[in-house]
């Protein structure tokens, strides 16, 4: 389902001789293959889905002038986008390697080739007669400058999709975190036009509004380049045109399985019709990303500490799209714990933003709950017994007639989560050396959680990143950064590709 | 004919889960019905132990529904965050239901339309901190036989309780 591009190392020689011997009538030998992988100024990439090798494509570079070599895809394979991605990430490698402009021969009668060199800039340049001696056929050269086609001052356009759960949203992207657009549903005068009714857990919310979400993001974004005087703006008032995008970038799991569908079908669409590529996002994976888009000092080695209605974990980050999963919640999410509290004290639900603001104005150690975990000696964490602990507490007060002090509750029991996440981030951050380290998701929002984090895990020499309130909750500008990410490292999403509900993080990327 | 199962433990909540587990097959329902801390996760960590699912089985109050392999798929539903039962629909509950595994439903009694023609309706109840009832009432031919074998497994584990009545 996953298509990845890597540099090409020898034992990919078998595979690639292989599908060149039923691609070309005048193949080239392993042993040529094997040669050229070594030769100077040569750069081999591989296409890989699900871990097969089903494409290669390698480029010569002579001081600044670079050939495109060769490029293959198997049959079975082609149509994904496969050729596209193979080309642009080689063609990125070549102009950073000091290419200017690039040459290439093709067969007159191999239209879609041709159509991928052009979508990439490059234009016929003559003939090259009788170039194909098996068969005596014509070359036609295509030549392009390759400051036309990916040009320094010109970062990618990414347009991502996030429909995970509850929020509809859009957003577009320039380069690493140079935000055009930010659109999530409930942020849109949605009374207006659904007559009251916000999108939420349902696919058909997310139907009806996935169409004006995009539009809207695409209208901002359009606004955006204008203003910043980039070449590929619309004109003014038109919203910036899909063909001006480098690719769509979308949320494809975990998540809620209905909800999923909607964001992952539009953007295969999408993809479809315009030829674009389809990067495929960890949800999770997004979350940590809010931390890079907001702060230019977050980087690898980090340990990121994901907390929201649906989620608690604790994840290592190596390098960038390398993941482990440390530790995760074996009942109840942190959000989920909080907005269950809430609603045994009728503050309704989800009411966890309530509690945490009443657990301001009380006393944290006036009733002692139980830390779970927390001196399991592993990074997992139980919420579930938290619960129960105060939800018997309060039925022993009214039982003996007594009034409950909700904010001294509620900061005891706040207390007693931050404890236990507090001191498995502090050991996560030491055992694994990182650097850095981020909170992200919904409860990242939590004051008190904030600062005891900062507060335990700057003075070890680390630095903490919380992301702005707005990027705490569900969003997709932290799919289109993580989406970047992804789509440089030549990352891409079949669109055969099914919404996986239970996505993990720690196989979206295995290194 | 229902069931009164009393537990006086977390654990022998879990147990009583477990005993259930071996006694399923697939296109079984089981709702459960409770006040939060009434004992439904660890009734449904349970089961989901007995049918041999080795992750841990995590709250679906976020996801709505998650799935567990084990012995059979367990389709664990929460729909406590659904405001209609017309939202089962946009869920695939009714499929799902049918998919060749067990359900395990919890609030499913917040939604007439949740209710199957068959299986068991569980309801437990807070007795005291430690101690929890668990009712258990049929809602067809396969959930009285289910009921059945499931109490008479209950009653034959060291410290639990079980009551049998007919209504």
């Amino acid at each position: 389902m996953n298509l990845r591009i890597r540099e090409m190392v020898a034992g990919d020689v078998p595979g690639a001789a292989m599908i060149e011997s039923v691609t070309f009538d005048a193949p080239w030998s392993e042993r040529l293959f094997a040669e050229d992988l070594v030769a100077s100024g040569r750069h081999w990439f591989v296409a890989e889905r699900d871990g097969e090798l089903v494409g290669y494509a390698g480029g010569w570079l002579l001081q600044d002038d670079a050939h495109l070599m060769n490029i293959a895809v198997r049959a079975d394979a082609r149509g994904h986008g496969t050729g596209r991605a193979l080309l642009s990430t080689l063609i990125v490698r070549l102009k950073e390697s000091g290419a200017r402009r690039m040459t290439l021969e093709v067969r007159p009668a191999n239209t879609a080739a041709i159509a991928l060199y052009e979508s990439v800039g490059m234009r016929p340049a003559g003939l090259r007669p009788g170039y194909y001696a098996e068969t005596g056929e014509d070359a036609l050269i295509m030549w392009g400058e390759l400051e036309d086609t990916y040009p320094e001052d010109r970062p990618p356009l990414i347009l991502a999709i996030e429909s995970s759960c509850d929020e509809t949203a859009a957003a577009v992207i320039m380069g690493e975190r140079t935000l055009l657009a930010n659109i999530v549903a409930s942020q849109i005068d949605f009374h207006a036009r659904f007559g009251g009714v916000v999108p939420e857990i349902a696919s058909r919310k997310h139907t009806e509004a996935i169409v004006d979400v995009i539009a809207e993001a695409m209208q901002e974004a359009g606004g955006a380049l204008r203003e910043a005087g980039d070449t590929r703006a619309p004109t003014a008032g038109e919203p910036l045109d899909f063909s001006a995008l480098d690719a769509i970038a979308v949320t494809y799991g975990p998540g809620l399985v209905g909800a999923l569908v909607v964001g992952l079908a539009y953007a295969k669409g999408l993809a479809f019709a315009t030829g674009l590529p389809l990067v495929g996002v960890n949800h999770l994976e997004g979350h940590i990303f809010a931390n890079v888009l907001a702060d230019p000092a977050v980087q690898p080695p980090l340990v990121a500490l994901l907390v929201s209605g649906g989620h608690t974990s604790l994840v290592h980050m190596p390098r960038w799209g390398e993941y482990r999963t440390m530790g995760e919640t074996l009942d109840d999410a942190t959000g989920e714990a909080f907005d269950k509290v809430a609603k045994v004290l009728g503050l309704g639900y989800p009411g966890g933003p309530v509690l945490s603001r009443l657990a301001a104005d009380g006393d944290p150690t006036a009733l002692d709950f139980p830390r779970a975990m927390m001196r399991s000696g592993d990074y997992q964490f139980s919420l579930s017994g938290l619960k129960t602990a105060v939800i018997n507490h309060i039925r022993h007060e009214q039982a003996a007639g007594r009034e409950i002090d909700v904010p001294d509750l509620a900061a005891s029991f706040q207390a007693a989560v931050i404890d236990v996440q507090v001191s498995k981030a502090v050991r996560a951050v030491t055992e694994t050396g990182a650097t850095t380290f981020c909170l992200g998701g919904g409860v990242a929002a939590n004051p008190a959680l904030r600062e005891a984090l900062r507060s335990a895990i700057e003075p070890l020499g680390v630095h903490v990143s919380v992301p702005p309130l707005h990027l705490c909750t569900d969003n997709a500008a932290m799919i289109a950064a993580a989406g970047y990410h992804r789509y440089l490292n030549g990352d891409r999403l079949g669109l055969e590709a099914d919404a996986m509900p239970g996505l993990r993080l720690d196989v979206v990327d295995p290194a | 004919m229902t069931w009164s199962i009393t537990t006086f433990s977390a654990n022998q909540t879990f147990q009583c889960g477990r005993t259930l587990a071996p006694l399923l097959v697939a296109g079984d329902v089981v709702l459960l019905s409770g006040d939060l801390g009434a004992g439904k996760t660890q009734l449904t960590k349970g089961m989901a132990d007995g049918l041999g699912v080795v992750e841990p089985v995590t709250s679906p109050t976020f996801n709505i529904l998650l799935v567990h392999e084990g012995r059979l798929p367990l389709y664990h539903f929460d729909l406590y965050r659904l405001d209609r039962g017309a939202q089962l629909e946009d869920l695939d509950y009714y499929g799902t239901l049918e998919a060749g595994g067990v359900a395990v439903v919890e609030w499913g009694d917040r939604f007439a339309e949740a209710m199957p023609d068959d299986g068991i309706s569980v309801t437990l109840n807070i007795v005291g901190d430690e101690s929890r009832r668990i009712d258990l009432a049929p809602l067809g031919s396969r959930g009285a036989e289910l009921a059945a074998a499931w109490a008479a497994g209950c009653d034959a584990v060291p410290g639990i309780s079980v009551v049998e009545s007919s209504r």
